[in-house]
């Protein structure tokens, strides 16, 4: 449909912002277009009509005009002919009785109406008038042809008709004048004796022949001569263009003395007047057509109005969709909007629905159908908001994070089915503990639970429940686990306002659990987010040292209590910090670990500790902590194949340290990495034995070249006989084992002593020397050395 | 005294035919009036006067016999003689004596349409002018004279015109033409 293309149809030049305007002015302004149409039809259609209805009835009044001029002749003469009959006036005119003559003519006058009334006897002399119209009245009866007696004269500007009347006895003795002036009344009255409303004028023949009006309301034209001269042969109503508007006009010569006529009626009917009867049929239709138009325009409006607004509300509907809102039409009607917008609501439903596949999709996790940590951050958001609103009366928001000790070990040793088991379970675990609380799963093994507004020692209790219930085993397929879990807790406001800053929080609580020990609970504390603060600037100034070369090696002596001699150095890296000087180890190789930067450090202190060997004696040793994650890393066995190739230093005199934590992720590819070095004929030697996760399966499953005996024996090794019970049975295992021992920390003589009673190889400690450079190194080689006691 | 001789006038109208009906006279100085004595009627008949015009001598007396069933009332307002005879009956007689000559136009004050004159006249040489228009007068002594012409349709002082002539020995012969 071309009214939803973005380019808006167009109705001439203006342009529309909407569609019920453009409708209901295209309808209004058609409408007005055929109402102007039919206006201006039926105005010519009543202008013709009355133009030949004005021409029918003037011809028809002219006729009358003619009959009532010569009525009124008639009734004259009549008058006239009583009195020119009697007996008595007859005698009293022969007698020539003047003052019986004017006598009787007053009667006549009186009896006539007409205001002169003259008696011509056969000499010309008048009775009963002077002057001019006397003049006149006594030349007509002598000038004027047998048989007439009736004549328009004009007498000194006066127009003037004149009925004659012979008095005869029974010759013609004298006549009866009577002379009535045409004038405004009289042509009044004839006005008055018409059924229509005509303008009768008295037209009199100039000097010059023309012909004007005696009141002047009709100037003399040329169109004026011509209709009245023409009037005897025409004989019909023309149309006169006059100052005062176009009239039909109809002259009607009136016959003078002579033969020419002096005077002439002019009777015209105005087209105004014409109209006049119309008026109100137009006026009527105007009106009509008007209040149509209103009509129109109005019924247009909500025409338009009912078209555009389903149209108005898709769009809107539309607009709703795009910015993401749900919008549904109303369908009305099963026209081609009512089928758009059963169309609109179908798309808008199915993009719904995809949506919320999608949303599912991105908002839940699909293994344990758990929420994930995008919805998790939105729902915190809304919660905190809330709370914010509250203003934390309720108490605040609480979030706990989870994270299972053992789901990797699982997993690389259960497989991976078990482990997703195992997260199935503790998904549908956590919801039964805690239904009050919103669970999501953050990562592989790692949850959470968000308590709104809980009971101040709710989120404690749960979190200990959770850590005695996963303290037990869950069987997955039979298989009993004992998965464990560390669990952080962030309160809000307090620990974060916002959900980031409230997960981060309760994210560096479960670190704090984690180091802790695992298998506990940890609130959040300020000095963690201080500890994590400076956590991370170590670990910028630890990228800029590795980049620097700020590392270097410092060498403890290892003193081979059998050969009574030096029999070897471990080496310990050393870290001169640009503004805290030296740094212990312990400090920045946790950070080394979590952030990887240990694989370049410990690549560093093996071609290090190489190069510094290879000058000493050939039964002087070199021995190499080798953290977990670095000799997990994939290039291990390469970078200790050149450090010892480019130092060329012998294989069998690099003795690499490892912890058992190296052993936590999976045994199999550690022994089997452990056989490669061995191959190559480098030493393994196991540090820290006795502290952690010490397994003799270990022993077992690799035959270990030394192992170190960890400093928290040896110590009181001297006082305690149960450190020295455990000392000496390592001692006795290693032996069986065919495996060299070092004892670590030793500083005193007795421990010295204690440990040379118990048949311990090698010792290490402040007692014989605190790790030194590798100058005094070579010269300490140099200086013979012994042990004492 | 010069021998009689005749005279012939023939009278032609305004439209030049012969103009019947008009009364010519010829006034000769001297000549002897006619006698009054004889017998002179103008009748009521069919509600016209007949004659038309009766021709008399001054000092005739005219009889006005009603011959119609109907009533009449004959008038004069002529200065020669001016009478009034009221309503009078059939078989009714009224005389009324000229002794003035002139034009005397009778009338009916019932009967607007009848209309007679008697022609009162001093000299014998009088008549009407017959279907030619001519008239003829015998014994016309020769000499100076006046011709004269009536007519109701002449438009004149008295409805007559006159004009002097003369009659030669041998009589004379003249036509009249009138003029508008």
């Amino acid at each position: 449909m071309r009214l939803l293309t973005a380019r808006p149809l167009r109705f001439g030049s203006p342009r529309f912002h909407s569609l019920r305007t453009r409708l209901a002015t295209l309808y209004a302004a058609l409408f007005a277009v055929a109402l102007i149409g039919v206006a201006g039809v039926a105005h010519l259609v009543i202008a013709g009509n009355a133009r030949a209805s004005v021409t029918a009835e003037l011809a028809a009044s002219g006729t009358v005009y003619d009959r009532l001029w010569a009525l009124r002749e008639a009734s004259l003469k009549g008058a006239a002919d009583v009195v020119a009959r009697d007996f008595g006036f007859r005698s009293a005119v022969a007698s020539g009785d003047a003052s019986t003559i004017a006598s009787a003519l007053d009667s006549l006058r009186m009896r006539a109406g007409v205001p002169t009334a003259m008696m011509v006897d056969l000499d010309g002399k008048v009775v009963g008038a002077t002057g001019p119209l006397a003049k006149a009245a006594a030349a007509a009866p002598f000038a004027m042809p047998a048989g007439r007696s009736d004549a328009v004269v004009v007498v000194a500007g006066h127009v003037h008709r004149l009925v004659l009347s012979p008095i005869l006895a029974p010759t013609e003795i004298g006549w009866i004048v009577l002379a009535v002036p045409l004038d405004g009344a009289e042509m009044r009255n004839l006005e008055r004796l018409s059924a229509i409303p005509l303008i009768a004028t008295m037209l009199r023949r100039t000097d010059d022949g023309r012909w004007t009006s005696l009141d002047g309301s009709v100037p003399p034209d040329p169109a004026l001569d011509r209709l009245v001269d023409e009037a005897p042969v025409a004989r019909r109503p023309a149309p006169l263009e006059l100052p005062s508007g176009d009239a039909l006009a109809l002259a009607k010569p009136l016959a003078g003395i002579g033969a020419r006529a002096q005077a002439a009626l002019l009777i015209r009917y105005p087209y105004a007047a014409a109209l006049a009867p119309y008026r109100p049929l137009e006026l009527g239709i105007g009106g009509a057509g008007l209040i149509g138009l209103m009509l129109v325009m109005v019924g247009s409006g909500r025409l338009a109005r009912s078209i555009a607004r389903p149209i108005a509300a898709l769009d809107k509907a539309a607009r709703l969709l795009e910015e993401g809102a749900h919008a549904e039409v109303e369908v009305v009607g099963r026209d081609e909007i009512g089928r758009l917008a059963a169309s609109f609501n179908r798309m808008a439903t199915g993009i719904a629905e995809r949506e919320h596949r999608i949303a599912d999709l991105a908002f839940n996790d699909t293994l344990t159908g758990l929420p994930n940590r995008v919805s998790l951050r939105e729902t915190l958001d809304q919660l905190i908001a809330r709370s914010a609103r509250t203003a934390g009366r309720n108490g605040g928001v609480v979030v706990l994070c989870l994270d299972l000790d053992r789901f990797k070990a699982v997993n690389d040793t259960l497989g991976h089915d078990i482990g997703d088991g195992l997260l199935r379970q503790v998904g549908n675990l956590l919801p039964a503990m805690a239904p009050d609380g919103y669970i999501a799963r953050l990562s592989a093994d790692e949850f959470a639970i968000v308590l709104a507004e809980p009971a101040p020692d709710r989120p404690r209790a749960l979190a200990q429940a959770i850590l005695d219930r996963l303290a037990m085993p869950l069987v997955v397929e039979e298989h009993p686990i004992t998965i464990g879990v560390s669990i952080g807790i962030a309160v809000g406001p307090g620990d974060g306002a916002s959900a980031d800053m409230l997960l981060k929080s309760a994210g560096l609580a479960l670190y704090r659990a984690k180091t802790d020990g695992r298998g506990v609970l940890r609130f959040f504390e300020q000095a963690l987010d201080e500890a994590a603060r400076q956590r991370r600037e170590l670990e910028l100034d630890l990228r800029e040292a590795v980049a620097q070369g700020q590392f270097t090696l410092a060498f403890q002596p290892i003193f081979d209590l059998k050969a009574d001699r030096i029999g070897g150095f471990e080496a310990l890296l050393r870290w001169q910090h640009p503004t805290r000087g030296w740094l212990s180890p312990t400090e920045f190789i946790p950070v080394a670990e979590e952030t990887g930067l240990i694989v370049p450090i410990g690549e560093w202190v093996m071609r290090e500790a190489c190069r510094t060997a290879i000058r000493w004696p050939e039964h002087v040793r070199i021995a190499v902590n080798v953290s977990a994650l670095q000799f997990r890393s994939p290039g291990f066995q390469s970078v200790v194949l050149q450090a010892l190739a480019a130092s060329g230093l012998e294989p069998r005199r690099l003795e690499v340290e490892i912890t058992e934590s190296v052993f936590l992720d999976g045994e199999g590819p550690v022994v089997a990495l452990l056989h490669r070095l061995r191959a190559m004929g480098v030493r393994i030697a196991l540090d820290d034995f006795g502290t952690g996760y010490s397994s003799l399966s270990y022993l077992r499953s690799f035959p270990f070249d030394k192992i170190k005996i960890d400093r928290s024996f040896v110590i009181p090794v001297a006082e305690d006989k149960s450190a020295a019970a455990i000392v000496q049975a390592i001692i006795d295992l290693a032996a069986a084992l065919k495996t060299d021992t070092t004892a670590e920390g030793v500083e005193t003589e007795e421990q010295l002593a204690a440990l040379r009673a118990q048949g311990c190889g090698t010792i290490q400690g402040y007692l014989f020397s605190r790790p030194v450079d590798a100058g005094a190194a070579t010269t300490m080689l140099a200086t013979p050395m012994h042990a004492v006691a | 005294m010069a021998a009689a001789a005749p005279v012939s006038v023939t009278v032609r109208g305004v439209d030049g035919a012969p103009l019947p009906g008009a009364v010519v006279t010829l006034e000769v100085p001297g000549a002897a009036a006619p006698n009054p004595n004889g017998t002179y009627t103008v009748e009521q008949r069919d509600i016209q006067f007949q004659p038309h015009v009766a021709i008399v001598p001054v000092g005739a007396t005219v009889a006005f016999p009603n011959r119609d069933k109907v009533r009449h009332h004959v008038y004069s307002f002529s200065k020669p003689k001016k009478f009034d005879l009221k309503l009078y009956g059939r078989e009714d007689t009224r005389s009324v004596t000229f002794d003035q000559p002139g034009v005397v136009a009778l009338g009916c004050n019932i009967h607007d349409s009848m209309s007679g004159f008697v022609f009162v006249t001093a000299t014998p040489f009088a008549a009407q002018t017959d279907a030619a228009g001519r008239v003829t007068f015998a014994g016309v002594p020769a000499g100076g004279a006046t011709l004269r012409v009536w007519h109701p349709s002449i438009r004149a002082a008295g409805n007559s015109l006159s004009q002097p002539t003369q009659v030669a020995a041998t009589g004379l012969s003249t036509t009249l033409s009138l003029h508008r």
